[in-house]
């Protein structure tokens, strides 16, 4: 580059005009044995999950603070400035620290499903992305089915028949499609339709304590 | 050869030899360069770095390719003609 601006100084003189529009274009450099190990570190998945994990944990320490403290105390009236000062300290710590923790774990896992899954394919995709977040998804709403386990247990129990279908009795919506799934998967063939059936009204239109069974 | 000078001989064979070899290595580096770059990079670049999958399957494209070199280096050098 620096040969021919020379050559195209003396050539035309409107091209004086283009040259600083040139972009300067700097040389190769080959990455130092540092510069590769740094890049190493990136890439290792136990490295980026903690990172990650850590990360999460900052956003919910932020978060359960900045909701913890607008969570006005319940007797209001009756507490001095110093007790209401003191409750929503608490509140802000707790809810500080349990956001912290969920989100950490989502966060974790989320990258370290996505790092391995990545590793396994060997490419850069988005499917990489949804599956870790089935797989993040899975893994927090996982301890859901044990309610449902639960609540089927205490409702049918002692009963003579079988009962094919149930439905969470407690249910927030995304228990509630699990535990129709977790029916669907195991129910006999013959029963599905109705299991499908009442599940999907079932779970479609939940209140508390709604419970169907079936005859 | 009539063994005219010995050592002029041995010497000129041997830079023959290491010049041949040098051009094989150097065929054989840019040759599994461009066929691993262009297995595993995906020609829309979005980003400067290499990603962690595409560090993999550069990893995994060498080693398949050293290890498949190796192999038919092995058999073309063990006999006279490749066994068919």
């Amino acid at each position: 580059m620096a040969s021919s601006n020379p050559e195209t100084e003396s050539n035309n003189g409107s091209s004086i005009a283009k040259e600083p529009e040139k972009p300067q274009i700097e040389a190769f450099r080959m990455p130092t044995m540092e510069e590769m190990r740094a890049q190493e570190v990136w890439n290792n998945c136990a490295v980026r999950s903690v990172a990650s994990g850590v990360m999460g944990g900052g956003l919910g320490l932020m978060m359960g603070m900045f909701l913890g403290a607008l969570d006005n105390p319940i007797m209001q009236e009756e507490m001095t400035g110093r007790q209401q000062f003191m409750y929503t300290m608490r509140q802000m710590g707790q809810r500080s620290w349990s956001s912290a923790k969920a989100f950490a774990v989502m966060g974790l896992i989320f990258s370290a499903a996505e790092c391995v899954v990545e590793k396994a394919r060997a490419k850069h995709d988005t499917t990489n992305t949804v599956v870790a977040g089935c797989v993040t998804g899975g893994t927090m709403s996982a301890k859901g089915d044990e309610n449902c386990k639960k609540e089927y247990n205490v409702s049918f129990m002692g009963q003579d028949e079988r009962i094919p279908s149930y439905v969470c009795r407690r249910p927030k919506s995304s228990l509630c499609w699990l535990c129709w799934l977790r029916s669907i998967l195991s129910t006999d063939r013959e029963v599905l339709g109705q299991t499908y059936l009442i599940g999907i009204e079932s779970c479609s239109s939940f209140e508390e304590d709604q419970f169907f069974r079936k005859t | 050869m009539a063994a005219n000078n010995p050592t002029g001989v041995d010497k000129e064979q041997a830079f023959g030899m290491a010049e041949t070899e040098m051009e094989y290595r150097v065929e054989l580096f840019n040759r599994l360069a461009q066929t691993c770059f262009n297995k595993c990079v995906d020609k829309r670049y979005k980003e400067s770095e290499l990603n962690m999958g595409e560090n993999s399957c550069i990893d995994r494209c060498v080693s398949k390719y050293w290890q498949v070199n190796s192999m038919i280096g092995q058999l073309l050098s063990a006999g006279g003609r490749p066994p068919m």
